[in-house]
């Protein structure tokens, strides 16, 4: 697959990491992207894995009609001058070609799944006649899943536009920086500018005015009391979980449930549905989020470079003792943040909240019948919220 | 070279047998014409268009019909239009939509209301009454002249505001984008978004802008006109890309320049025009006509500010503007110097990167007759903007578009 990508995006993005043999052997067993280094398939990725056969095809490469555009392969030929350098940009861009944490490209997936569940209860013997739905899911439900990704991408992308005023020396020259920014800019715009494009095909305004308020959202997400100018994780004075709560569901919750709610919508649901689809897919947010905050506290030894200030754990801890923040902001060591937060009830809280969480996103799908695909959703949902 | 252009020239003398066009051609390099028709020709100009512009057409070979002459004279334009300045007060484009436009900076900001106060304050900077509106102006113009010609009250449509506020929107937040790839300092007379607000959060609120813009275009629940503004997006972002590069053969470049030229700024105005005409249930043709006229109105202002960034530099001593070509940017003016002065090429081709390159192009450029060729360039698009204009119903809003298109000829800044 990676073989029908342009010369200069192969090289760029793929060189600098690992060799074309391996990509293309991830790529042949269709585990990519989730495959861990290690051999063993976890919960996780097999749930995943058994999704896709169910929709049809690996949705990895769901943008790869974007990355393959003239634009792109020309902002790739551009990038080579970036080799090197340490914008960001570099890395998201790796990371949407080879495997990586920034490639989990599960909303797509979990649009087609929620499609498909939805399809299973009409009248099977109509859609066999309608030549627009293949394997149950129509058509404009699959460019749905493409456009939520793309909007996720570009999201991505805008986010790794760094302020060249907070340069340091060990940047390198502040010019590869500039330069690094104004290809972000451009390929962020151009992959909105598809989704754009994309949304109009559909023939739906709700659907467009849905998806536009979920990229409202993630814009939002941005401009919150827990992240500073350059984007980095910052705790205001007397937060709240509250605060969490509203920055998952903009940074993540509100396209996952406006993206299930509205291929709800292309195909004509009630509000009853669509009221569900939205449920399913802000909780099964929050649920994976809630695992992600998790991690450090639960395995310190693996995850303890990935803890923020603002995980759910510690937010929880400082809700519950208020007079702890200057002690814990100043005590930067994250193993004594830990050791901290794991000594009060905060971390076992947020355990039950993730499986709360769960349960919530798999009553909502309690208004699809039983079906391979109804079975999937609920087999990543427990691979989220119950591990 | 020298047989083709007396040919065209005899051809010329043969079929244009109107005065102004024949003068401006003769008196101008005869390059423009061939450049102008590979140019048009690729650019979507249709054969009727063609039929009607003797200039084109000569060089076609095409017989031109008395009738479409008449029309494309100046006196049938006048009769047709209505003389400028005849009744200034009435005529005045921005008067006639004064109302709206005081409104609108303000229902613009309505839209934006996240809850964070720093993203509203961003998001608000630049609907501040101050910039000149000019995008919202000539859609309400349109909007009216568009529904007296459907027979119906002047007055905008709820919807046909909408959209004249998207423009506003959609050009604000490609701006502020624009001055991050661009790196400049100032806009409107005050600091661009990213001096202030550092470039990270300037990009990302210019997408919630347009988010906005979105969820606004959505409410107007029509998918033909969702259709429509989505490709205006589309294509700025195109055009955006196309700036990046520049092609090898000068044929092609000139082609280029125009493609992008129309993307980057026509199309804006030419689908904010077609979707207000959408709006007010016009069929196809009269669809058409508003989209033609703001796609000509748009080129004709690209034109126009190309080369103004070459002349404003020679009246204001020791202050070079040439924007365009610090950015690497060949824009008409260059283009058509590149017929006297071949060695522009290279410039070109290396984006005017070496010591002293701007400096000598600027030099070339104003010893060459680029500047005049690009005004008669946006002289003919104007013209075909006022033709357009032609085969709507008569009143002061389709006049008052058609000073529009005059002024944006003799706009100074």
């Amino acid at each position: 697959m990676l073989t029908i990508l342009p010369k200069t995006v192969q090289h760029v993005f793929i060189q600098p990491r690992a060799s074309c043999q391996r990509c293309y052997q991830i790529c042949r067993y269709a585990t990519w992207p989730w495959s861990d280094t290690s051999s063993k398939p976890t919960t996780w990725n097999k749930a995943v894995s058994d999704a896709e056969k169910i929709v049809g095809y690996p949705t990895s490469f769901m943008s790869l009609r974007c990355l393959l555009s003239d634009e792109i392969s020309n902002v790739a030929l551009l990038m080579r001058k970036l080799v090197g350098t340490r914008h960001p940009l570099l890395k998201t861009a790796r990371g949407l070609v080879v495997d990586g944490k920034y490639n989990i490209q599960t909303r797509g997936l979990l649009v087609l799944l929620i499609s498909k569940s939805a399809g299973a209860a009409q009248n099977v013997s109509h859609n066999l006649s309608d030549p627009d739905i293949v394997d149950g899911i129509h058509k404009s439900q699959r460019t749905l899943a493409e456009i939520t990704e793309m909007v996720y991408t570009a999201n991505l992308i805008h986010k790794g536009v760094i302020n060249l005023s907070a340069l340091t020396p060990e940047d390198g020259p502040a010019q590869d920086m500039e330069f690094g920014n104004k290809m972000a800019v451009l390929s962020g715009d151009f992959l909105l500018a598809s989704a754009c494009t994309g949304l109009a095909e559909l023939n739906n305004t709700k659907v467009v005015e849905n998806i536009s308020l979920a990229i409202g959202n993630l814009m939002e997400s941005e401009f919150t009391d827990l992240r500073d100018k350059d984007g980095k994780p910052v705790l205001p004075s007397s937060v709240k979980f509250d605060d969490w709560l509203q920055q998952t569901f903009l940074a993540s919750g509100s396209l996952l449930a406006r993206g299930c709610q509205s291929a709800m919508e292309l195909c004509g649901y009630d509000n009853h549905v669509l009221q569900a689809a939205f449920t399913f897919g802000e909780n099964m947010a929050y649920a994976h989020q809630m695992q992600e905050d998790l991690k450090p506290f639960l395995k310190p030894e693996e995850h303890l470079q990935e803890l923020t200030l603002t995980s759910a754990p510690v937010i929880k801890y400082l809700e519950n003792n208020k007079t702890a923040q200057q002690t814990l902001i100043e005590n930067m060591n994250f193993e004594k943040i830990v050791t901290l937060v794991k000594e009060s009830p905060a971390v076992a809280e947020c355990e039950q909240l993730c499986i709360e969480y769960g349960q919530k996103a798999k009553a909502a799908l309690n208004v699809f019948p039983t079906s391979d695909a109804q079975n999937a959703l609920v087999n990543i949902v427990n691979a989220t919220a119950v591990s | 070279m020298a047989s083709v252009s007396s040919r065209l020239q005899s051809e010329l003398l043969k079929c244009c047998r109107f005065r102004q066009s024949l003068k401006k051609c003769l008196s101008m390099n005869i390059n423009i014409i061939q450049t102008r028709r590979l140019a048009s020709f690729q650019n979507g100009f249709t054969a009727d268009i063609l039929q009607r512009n003797p200039l084109l057409v000569c060089v076609c070979g095409n017989k031109i019909q008395s009738r479409e002459v008449r029309l494309f004279s100046d006196s049938a334009l006048s009769d047709n239009i209505g003389r400028r300045g005849d009744n200034p007060a009435s005529v005045s484009p921005f008067g006639l939509v004064e109302p709206e436009l005081d409104e609108l900076c303000s229902n613009i900001k309505q839209k934006l209301t996240p809850q964070n106060k720093e993203l509203a304050d961003i998001t608000q900077y630049y609907f501040d009454g101050k910039g000149k509106a000019f995008r919202p102006m000539l859609v309400m113009l349109m909007a009216k002249a568009i529904n007296v010609h459907m027979k119906k009250s002047a007055s905008l449509l709820e919807s046909q505001k909408e959209v004249s506020m998207i423009a506003e929107m959609i050009h604000t937040a490609s701006l502020i984008h624009d001055d991050v790839i661009d790196a400049s300092d100032t806009r409107r007379g005050k600091p661009t978004v990213d001096t202030l607000w550092g470039q990270r959060k300037a990009i990302l609120a210019g997408d919630y802008i347009l988010s906005v813009a979105s969820v606004a275009i959505a409410k107007i629940r029509n998918e033909e006109v969702v259709y429509i503004l989505a490709r205006v997006i589309e294509d700025l972002v195109r055009g955006e890309f196309m700036q990046l590069g520049s092609k090898e053969d000068e044929n092609a470049r000139f082609n280029h320049y125009l493609k992008k030229t129309f993307k980057k700024t026509a199309s804006l105005i030419a689908n904010t025009c077609k979707a207000v005409a959408v709006l007010a249930e016009c069929p196809d043709d009269v669809v058409e006509i508003a989209f033609q006229y703001g796609r000509n109105i748009g080129v004709a202002f690209q034109l126009i500010d190309d080369l103004l960034d070459f002349t404003s530099c020679d009246h204001v001593m020791g202050k070079p503007t040439a924007a365009d070509l610090r950015l690497g940017l060949a824009t008409a003016p260059v283009l058509f110097a590149t017929n006297h002065h071949p060695e522009l090429n290279s410039m070109i081709m290396r984006r005017f990167s070496m010591e002293g390159d701007v400096e000598r192009a600027r030099k070339m450029v104003a010893n060459s007759n680029g500047v005049e060729q690009t005004r008669v360039l946006a002289e003919e698009h104007s013209k075909e903007a006022m033709y357009q204009l032609s085969h709507l119903a008569p009143s002061v809003f389709r006049e008052s578009l058609g000073n529009v298109a005059n002024a944006v000829l003799t706009r100074t800044k």
